[in-house]
């Protein structure tokens, strides 16, 4: 089957309207026209008449799960949600920054997205080997079956064939490229945290330089807070303008975590935080 | 004066220069092109459109140390960090960006108040401006040609460049580069028929169609300082953004810096780093005071400073159409489109 980015758009744009029109959402939050078609943009639509100007096509990267945490508690919203990011609307219901009574999970089952800057075809190094959404109320579309599925932890092979010393070369060589822009935090769903560490100056937790040694701090800190939670959405990797493959380090905490606590991040509404949750039977890996 | 020489010989030119002093020109790396300080000849790549970040670093770098101390010592044993600087070759310079330089020797000259490093930098270096390929279509981010700024304008470089197929022409603009050129002599007479393509490709670049419109800046001026208030306006315009820095960090003519002591162990140094009005802690007071805590009043900042307030203390716009913050945002916010919106239907025609 193909997907057809048009009838999700209309779709997306007929659920929004209904949405709106009967006052169930405050907001919507999609996909909206940019300067060009290859550059749309996440879109806010607050009114019926808003709903024209959404868009979807195959550009349409954004996780708009990450725009939720903006918004007043108790807002009504409607979010539009591909595979992945439906994930990070789970973890954060998990994490309490968001209620699942005061949203309206539009899902998008879809493949095939793509990264404008490259062309490239983003399915196996973002979705985490799923085309259809975990978690929605309305389907935009029929759910996708038969379509290849590159596990979300293939594209580590290559990494994890590197010895420790290749492996700190390799991130250190990427992290000296860093200009610290925060592109990354900012667009990452998880990271919410108001103020992040490295803006924190009594104590100070890391050099605000992009050299090195500050690189390296802001970024491992970073690995680590998104340990367990963070939902396979490639978002950082995308933002960077200096195109660091931040996502692998995130896939490789994934799939250790993974392995260690059999739960991955956003599965499950019901499910709890791996890291903050303690199960008596929880694996001692870690203290090995 | 028009020289020429071949861009496979370009390596030959590069070591000439770097024989004189430091080379700094665009190089291939895994995201795209930056300028970078040349250690080998061949790194010199002249077939970019432009770069990520803006060549401002060649004068402004993100990281510049000022003072070196120990902690737990007197100041008195503080040293400050000298500027040692050879000559400097900043090679292939879009004339966009060759004009930011302009606007920003306002900041840090013009107003009276002198920043030596930013006046040594600019005293030691050489720019070779290099237009933009005119075969090719324009980014559809750009819009310098909007601001006044041709594809192939040589104001404010010193010696000029224009690429013809494999041949480099390059024309001497200052005495400055008079100067340098005179030394390298391995570069060869162009032929009438040269000179005379270089001529037209220079006149022709005013009519190499980026997004464009007529400007009028006090117009401009005036719409933003109408809607400043306009809450609504502005929170639309900012639905999107992230309020991350990259819009700030690859612009050519943005020049916040913080000023910070970072220290290893006892080894302190205090030096200033780019800062970004993006950033939710750009504004925070000593006193826990943030006036802008909302990611519209941060965007509004960054927008009418360049097109309203700066009109309105300097006389021009503090923009260039290099199209960089466009290209680079992780969600395509235009700021085109923003002063579009702002000024209506007196601004946007593409031609």
């Amino acid at each position: 089957m193909t997907i057809s980015f048009k009838q999700i758009e209309e779709k997306l744009k007929t659920e929004a309207k209904r949405l709106l029109e009967s006052g169930q959402v405050s907001v919507v939050l999609a996909y909206g026209k940019g300067y060009d078609e290859k550059h749309p943009m996440p879109y806010v639509a607050r009114n019926p008449s808003d709903v024209a100007n959404i868009v979807f096509n195959e550009y349409c990267n954004y996780n708009m799960a990450r725009y939720l945490v903006r918004y007043p508690a108790g807002t009504k919203i409607a979010v539009a949600v591909k595979a992945a990011d439906s994930r990070a609307v789970i973890q954060l219901i998990q994490e309490e920054k968001v209620k699942r009574e005061d949203l309206v999970l539009l899902g998008i089952p879809v493949y095939g997205m793509k990264n404008p800057k490259t062309q490239e075809i983003i399915d196996g190094k973002t979705t985490g080997g799923l085309y259809n959404p975990v978690l929605y109320d309305i389907l935009l579309g029929d759910e996708v079956h038969g379509q290849a599925i590159q596990l979300p932890y293939d594209v580590l092979a290559a990494y994890e064939s590197m010895d420790k010393e290749v492996r700190f070369a390799f991130w250190k060589k990427e992290f000296d490229k860093c200009i610290r822009c925060y592109a990354c935090r900012k667009a990452c769903p998880m990271c919410y945290c108001d103020p992040c560490f490295i803006d924190q100056n009594k104590p100070k937790w890391g050099d605000k330089s992009p050299k090195f040694h500050g690189n390296l701090m802001y970024h491992l800190t970073r690995f680590h807070h998104l340990a367990g939670r963070c939902i396979d959405c490639g978002e950082c990797s995308r933002a960077c303008p200096v195109d660091i493959p931040l996502y692998l380090f995130h896939k490789k905490v994934a799939r250790e975590c993974e392995e260690m606590f059999g739960q991955a991040a956003g599965m499950s509404i019901e499910d709890k935080p791996a890291l903050v949750n303690f199960r008596v039977d929880d694996s001692d890996k870690i203290l090995e | 004066m028009l020289k020429k020489t071949t861009i496979d010989k370009l390596p030959e030119l590069a070591a000439a220069l770097m024989e004189k002093g430091t080379l700094v020109a665009p190089i291939k790396e895994d995201a795209g092109f930056n300028f970078r300080e040349i250690t080998d000849t061949k790194q010199v790549d002249l077939i970019f459109h432009n770069t990520i970040i803006s060549p401002k670093s060649a004068f402004f770098p993100q990281v510049e140390d000022f003072v070196q101390y120990q902690t737990g010592k007197s100041i008195l044993e503080a040293a400050p960090v000298e500027l040692n600087l050879k000559p400097t070759f900043l090679f292939g310079v879009r004339p966009c960006d060759v004009k930011s330089f302009q606007i920003m020797d306002i900041h840090f000259s013009g107003t009276g108040v002198v920043d030596p490093y930013w006046q040594k930098r600019r005293e030691a270096t050489i720019i070779f401006g290099f237009a933009f390929d005119m075969n090719e279509v324009a980014d559809a981010a750009e819009f310098y040609h909007t601001l006044g700024i041709g594809a192939a304008d040589p104001e404010g470089s010193d010696i000029f460049m224009v690429r013809k197929d494999d041949i480099l022409m390059l024309k001497v603009i200052t005495p400055k580069g008079e100067k340098l050129m005179t030394g390298l002599s391995f570069l060869i007479d162009a032929s009438a028929d040269e000179i005379k393509y270089f001529d037209d490709y220079i006149a022709k670049g005013h009519d190499y169609k980026t997004r464009y419109t007529c400007v009028d800046t006090e117009a401009i001026a005036r719409e933003f300082e109408a809607i400043f208030d306009n809450a609504d306006f502005w929170t639309k315009i900012s639905d999107a953004c992230l309020s991350c820095g990259v819009c700030t960090f690859v612009c050519p003519t943005c020049y916040c810096f913080d000023i910070c002591d970072e220290t290893l162990f006892s080894q302190g140094t205090r030096r200033r780093v780019w800062d970004a009005c993006m950033f939710t802690d750009f504004t925070l007071e000593a006193s826990g005071h943030n006036p802008r805590t909302k990611v519209y009043q941060r965007l509004r900042q960054k927008v009418c400073h360049k097109y309203s307030y700066h009109i309105r203390k300097y006389g021009v716009i503090s923009c260039v159409g290099c199209g960089r913050c466009t290209r680079y945002c992780p969600v395509n916010i235009d700021i085109f489109s923003i002063v579009e919106e702002a000024v209506k239907a007196k601004w946007y025609k593409r031609l």
